[in-house]
Protein backbone atom coordinates (compact mmCIF):
# COMPACT_ATOMS: atom_id res chain seq x y z
CA UNK A 1 0.00 0.00 0.00
CA UNK A 2 1.43 3.40 -0.80
CA UNK A 3 2.29 5.64 2.05
CA UNK A 4 -0.20 8.36 3.84
CA UNK A 5 0.76 11.80 3.47
CA UNK A 6 -0.18 11.80 7.26
CA UNK A 7 2.74 9.00 8.11
CA UNK A 8 5.31 11.07 6.48
CA UNK A 9 7.47 13.92 7.99
CA UNK A 10 10.87 16.19 7.27
CA UNK A 11 13.65 14.40 8.93
CA UNK A 12 12.12 10.91 9.10
CA UNK A 13 14.75 8.71 8.46
CA UNK A 14 14.29 5.65 5.83
CA UNK A 15 15.01 1.73 7.14
CA UNK A 16 18.07 1.23 5.62
CA UNK A 17 18.80 -1.77 3.46
CA UNK A 18 21.69 -4.19 3.15
CA UNK A 19 23.30 -6.84 0.86
CA UNK A 20 26.31 -8.01 0.08
CA UNK A 21 27.00 -8.07 -3.31
CA UNK A 22 28.06 -11.18 -5.04
CA UNK A 23 29.01 -11.92 -8.81
CA UNK A 24 25.46 -14.22 -9.12
CA UNK A 25 23.49 -10.91 -8.53
CA UNK A 26 25.56 -9.29 -11.04
CA UNK A 27 25.40 -11.30 -13.28
CA UNK A 28 21.65 -11.58 -13.33
CA UNK A 29 21.60 -7.83 -13.34
CA UNK A 30 23.59 -7.38 -16.54
CA UNK A 31 21.24 -10.02 -18.46
CA UNK A 32 18.14 -8.02 -17.11
CA UNK A 33 19.39 -4.47 -17.09
CA UNK A 34 21.40 -5.34 -20.45
CA UNK A 35 24.60 -3.60 -19.47
CA UNK A 36 27.07 -6.25 -20.07
CA UNK A 37 30.30 -4.35 -19.63
CA UNK A 38 32.89 -7.48 -19.19
CA UNK A 39 34.19 -4.87 -16.20
CA UNK A 40 31.28 -5.98 -14.50
CA UNK A 41 32.00 -9.64 -15.38
CA UNK A 42 35.89 -10.41 -16.22
CA UNK A 43 38.15 -9.92 -13.36
CA UNK A 44 41.20 -10.29 -15.98
CA UNK A 45 39.14 -7.26 -18.01
CA UNK A 46 38.57 -5.16 -15.29
CA UNK A 47 42.34 -5.83 -13.60
CA UNK A 48 43.44 -4.69 -17.53
CA UNK A 49 41.66 -1.01 -16.77
CA UNK A 50 43.44 -0.50 -13.49
CA UNK A 51 40.80 -2.18 -10.98
CA UNK A 52 41.50 -4.91 -8.32
CA UNK A 53 38.78 -6.91 -10.10
CA UNK A 54 35.61 -7.46 -11.27
CA UNK A 55 32.96 -4.19 -9.89
CA UNK A 56 29.33 -4.18 -9.58
CA UNK A 57 27.66 -1.72 -12.24
CA UNK A 58 26.43 1.71 -10.90
CA UNK A 59 22.91 0.72 -11.43
CA UNK A 60 23.51 -2.02 -9.58
CA UNK A 61 23.84 -0.04 -6.22
CA UNK A 62 20.80 2.46 -7.83
CA UNK A 63 18.95 -0.70 -8.35
CA UNK A 64 19.50 -1.20 -4.73
CA UNK A 65 19.18 1.85 -3.32
CA UNK A 66 15.68 2.04 -5.32
CA UNK A 67 14.65 -0.52 -3.81
CA UNK A 68 15.13 0.79 -0.51
CA UNK A 69 12.96 3.49 -1.50
CA UNK A 70 10.25 1.64 -2.78
CA UNK A 71 9.66 -0.78 0.47
CA UNK A 72 9.55 3.18 2.10
CA UNK A 73 6.85 4.34 -0.63
CA UNK A 74 4.80 1.38 -0.72
CA UNK A 75 4.78 0.84 -4.49
CA UNK A 76 7.09 1.33 -7.47
CA UNK A 77 4.60 3.13 -9.00
CA UNK A 78 4.70 6.30 -6.66
CA UNK A 79 8.14 6.82 -7.65
CA UNK A 80 8.29 9.54 -9.86
CA UNK A 81 11.74 10.67 -10.02
CA UNK A 82 15.32 9.10 -8.82
CA UNK A 83 18.88 10.21 -9.08
CA UNK A 84 22.28 9.51 -8.01
CA UNK A 85 25.66 10.50 -8.21
CA UNK A 86 28.25 7.54 -8.15
CA UNK A 87 31.09 8.14 -5.73
CA UNK A 88 32.90 5.02 -4.69
CA UNK A 89 32.72 1.22 -6.80
CA UNK A 90 31.52 -1.71 -5.33
CA UNK A 91 33.70 -5.07 -4.81
CA UNK A 92 32.15 -8.29 -4.99
CA UNK A 93 31.84 -9.61 -1.53
CA UNK A 94 30.92 -5.67 -0.07
CA UNK A 95 28.28 -5.28 2.12
CA UNK A 96 26.74 -1.67 0.75
CA UNK A 97 23.86 0.24 3.33
CA UNK A 98 21.22 1.80 1.33
CA UNK A 99 19.68 5.04 3.61
CA UNK A 100 17.56 8.13 3.06
CA UNK A 101 15.59 10.67 4.80
CA UNK A 102 12.87 13.18 3.92
CA UNK A 103 14.24 16.40 2.87
CA UNK A 104 10.52 18.23 2.23
CA UNK A 105 6.95 17.25 1.57
CA UNK A 106 4.23 19.17 -0.06
CA UNK A 107 1.11 18.61 0.95
CA UNK A 108 -0.37 20.35 -2.07
CA UNK A 109 0.58 18.16 -4.48
CA UNK A 110 1.40 15.00 -2.19
CA UNK A 111 4.79 14.41 -2.88
CA UNK A 112 7.82 14.26 -0.51
CA UNK A 113 11.40 14.69 -1.49
CA UNK A 114 13.57 12.13 -0.09
CA UNK A 115 17.70 12.36 0.08
CA UNK A 116 18.71 9.00 -0.36
CA UNK A 117 22.83 7.77 -0.15
CA UNK A 118 24.80 4.54 -0.15
CA UNK A 119 27.27 3.53 2.29
CA UNK A 120 29.90 0.98 2.23
CA UNK A 121 32.83 0.31 4.99
CA UNK A 122 36.23 -0.93 3.12
CA UNK A 123 38.93 -1.36 5.02
CA UNK A 124 37.55 0.72 8.27
CA UNK A 125 36.94 3.17 6.11
CA UNK A 126 33.47 4.64 5.24
CA UNK A 127 32.93 4.95 1.44
CA UNK A 128 29.77 6.34 -0.42
CA UNK A 129 29.06 4.50 -3.88
CA UNK A 130 26.21 6.89 -3.91
CA UNK A 131 25.74 9.97 -2.76
CA UNK A 132 23.21 13.07 -2.99
CA UNK A 133 20.86 10.18 -4.24
CA UNK A 134 17.27 11.88 -4.75
CA UNK A 135 13.93 10.80 -5.32
CA UNK A 136 10.55 12.10 -5.48
CA UNK A 137 7.31 9.96 -3.82
CA UNK A 138 3.70 10.13 -4.41
CA UNK A 139 1.60 9.95 -1.33
CA UNK A 140 -2.08 8.73 -0.98
CA UNK B 1 46.68 13.55 -25.14
CA UNK B 2 43.07 12.29 -26.67
CA UNK B 3 40.00 12.73 -25.08
CA UNK B 4 36.22 12.72 -25.80
CA UNK B 5 35.16 15.12 -29.03
CA UNK B 6 33.36 17.85 -27.29
CA UNK B 7 32.25 18.61 -30.70
CA UNK B 8 29.91 15.91 -30.53
CA UNK B 9 27.09 17.99 -28.29
CA UNK B 10 24.04 18.35 -29.13
CA UNK B 11 24.43 14.96 -32.00
CA UNK B 12 20.62 13.23 -31.95
CA UNK B 13 20.31 9.59 -32.55
CA UNK B 14 17.71 7.81 -34.68
CA UNK B 15 14.58 6.91 -32.70
CA UNK B 16 14.37 3.23 -31.35
CA UNK B 17 11.87 1.07 -30.03
CA UNK B 18 12.25 -0.54 -26.77
CA UNK B 19 9.59 -2.93 -25.60
CA UNK B 20 8.73 -3.27 -21.39
CA UNK B 21 9.09 -7.21 -21.83
CA UNK B 22 7.69 -8.16 -18.25
CA UNK B 23 9.73 -11.17 -18.10
CA UNK B 24 12.78 -8.98 -18.10
CA UNK B 25 10.95 -6.88 -15.69
CA UNK B 26 10.47 -9.72 -13.43
CA UNK B 27 14.10 -10.89 -13.85
CA UNK B 28 14.98 -7.27 -13.00
CA UNK B 29 12.64 -6.90 -10.02
CA UNK B 30 14.06 -10.68 -9.01
CA UNK B 31 17.24 -8.92 -8.63
CA UNK B 32 16.34 -6.56 -5.94
CA UNK B 33 13.78 -8.22 -4.30
CA UNK B 34 10.81 -6.17 -5.65
CA UNK B 35 7.60 -7.89 -5.15
CA UNK B 36 5.44 -6.02 -8.04
CA UNK B 37 5.21 -3.15 -10.42
CA UNK B 38 8.10 -2.27 -12.63
CA UNK B 39 11.02 -0.46 -10.61
CA UNK B 40 11.88 3.26 -11.48
CA UNK B 41 15.09 2.36 -12.02
CA UNK B 42 14.20 -0.72 -14.89
CA UNK B 43 14.26 2.70 -17.22
CA UNK B 44 18.29 1.75 -17.88
CA UNK B 45 17.56 -1.23 -19.90
CA UNK B 46 15.39 0.68 -22.63
CA UNK B 47 19.05 3.34 -22.12
CA UNK B 48 21.14 0.28 -23.01
CA UNK B 49 19.04 -0.44 -26.38
CA UNK B 50 20.47 2.36 -27.31
CA UNK B 51 23.53 2.80 -25.52
CA UNK B 52 26.26 1.18 -27.20
CA UNK B 53 25.93 3.26 -30.77
CA UNK B 54 26.15 6.07 -28.99
CA UNK B 55 29.16 4.86 -26.87
CA UNK B 56 30.75 3.27 -29.88
CA UNK B 57 29.91 6.65 -32.31
CA UNK B 58 33.42 7.65 -33.76
CA UNK B 59 32.10 11.35 -33.76
CA UNK B 60 31.78 11.02 -30.02
CA UNK B 61 35.50 9.23 -29.82
CA UNK B 62 34.98 7.90 -26.50
CA UNK B 63 37.32 5.00 -24.92
CA UNK B 64 35.07 2.79 -23.68
CA UNK B 65 38.04 1.06 -21.43
CA UNK B 66 38.02 4.21 -19.63
CA UNK B 67 34.25 4.86 -18.80
CA UNK B 68 32.58 5.14 -15.81
CA UNK B 69 28.97 5.87 -15.02
CA UNK B 70 28.82 8.76 -12.92
CA UNK B 71 25.31 9.73 -12.28
CA UNK B 72 21.90 9.02 -13.42
CA UNK B 73 18.57 10.83 -13.51
CA UNK B 74 15.42 9.70 -13.88
CA UNK B 75 11.96 11.44 -14.20
CA UNK B 76 8.93 9.35 -14.69
CA UNK B 77 5.61 10.83 -15.98
CA UNK B 78 3.93 8.21 -15.42
CA UNK B 79 5.29 4.59 -14.41
CA UNK B 80 6.26 2.22 -17.39
CA UNK B 81 3.26 -0.66 -17.62
CA UNK B 82 4.34 -4.05 -19.06
CA UNK B 83 4.08 -5.02 -22.16
CA UNK B 84 3.75 -1.47 -23.51
CA UNK B 85 6.13 -0.42 -26.42
CA UNK B 86 8.01 3.06 -25.89
CA UNK B 87 9.91 4.98 -28.49
CA UNK B 88 13.17 6.04 -27.36
CA UNK B 89 14.46 9.48 -28.38
CA UNK B 90 18.64 9.75 -27.46
CA UNK B 91 20.48 12.77 -27.72
CA UNK B 92 24.04 14.11 -26.66
CA UNK B 93 22.79 16.66 -24.04
CA UNK B 94 26.19 17.88 -23.14
CA UNK B 95 30.39 17.03 -23.52
CA UNK B 96 33.29 18.98 -21.42
CA UNK B 97 36.67 17.92 -20.93
CA UNK B 98 38.23 19.10 -17.75
CA UNK B 99 41.97 18.26 -16.95
CA UNK B 100 42.13 15.74 -19.77
CA UNK B 101 38.93 14.11 -17.83
CA UNK B 102 35.62 14.20 -20.21
CA UNK B 103 32.15 14.29 -19.10
CA UNK B 104 29.45 12.92 -21.51
CA UNK B 105 25.50 13.38 -20.61
CA UNK B 106 23.55 11.40 -22.67
CA UNK B 107 19.64 12.28 -22.32
CA UNK B 108 16.64 10.41 -23.94
CA UNK B 109 13.08 11.10 -24.13
CA UNK B 110 10.81 7.84 -23.96
CA UNK B 111 7.03 8.18 -25.71
CA UNK B 112 4.24 5.82 -25.10
CA UNK B 113 2.27 4.79 -28.46
CA UNK B 114 0.18 7.24 -28.77
CA UNK B 115 2.95 10.06 -28.65
CA UNK B 116 2.76 10.93 -24.88
CA UNK B 117 6.15 11.69 -23.07
CA UNK B 118 6.71 8.73 -20.57
CA UNK B 119 9.91 9.20 -19.08
CA UNK B 120 12.91 11.30 -18.96
CA UNK B 121 16.55 9.48 -18.51
CA UNK B 122 20.17 11.66 -17.69
CA UNK B 123 23.25 9.69 -17.72
CA UNK B 124 26.79 11.44 -16.69
CA UNK B 125 29.40 9.10 -18.30
CA UNK B 126 32.99 9.85 -16.78
CA UNK B 127 36.20 8.97 -19.36
CA UNK B 128 39.10 8.28 -17.18
CA UNK B 129 41.64 11.23 -17.89
CA UNK B 130 45.31 9.05 -19.06
CA UNK B 131 47.03 10.25 -16.63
Amino acid sequence: MTRRLDDVAVGQELPELRRVVNRDDVKAYADAGGDQNPLHQSDEFARGVGFDGVIAHGMFTMGHMAACVVAWAGDAAAVSAISAQFRATVSMGQEIVAGGRVRAIDAETRTATLELWVSSEREGETEWPIKRGEATVHLT
Amino acid sequence: MRAVNPEAEGRVYPDVKFVVEPDRVAAFRAVFGQADGVPPTFLTAAEFAVLPPIIGDPALDLDFTKVLHGGQEYELVRPLREGESLTVRPRIESVRVRAGTGFVVIAMDLFDAAGEPVARTRSTMIERGAS
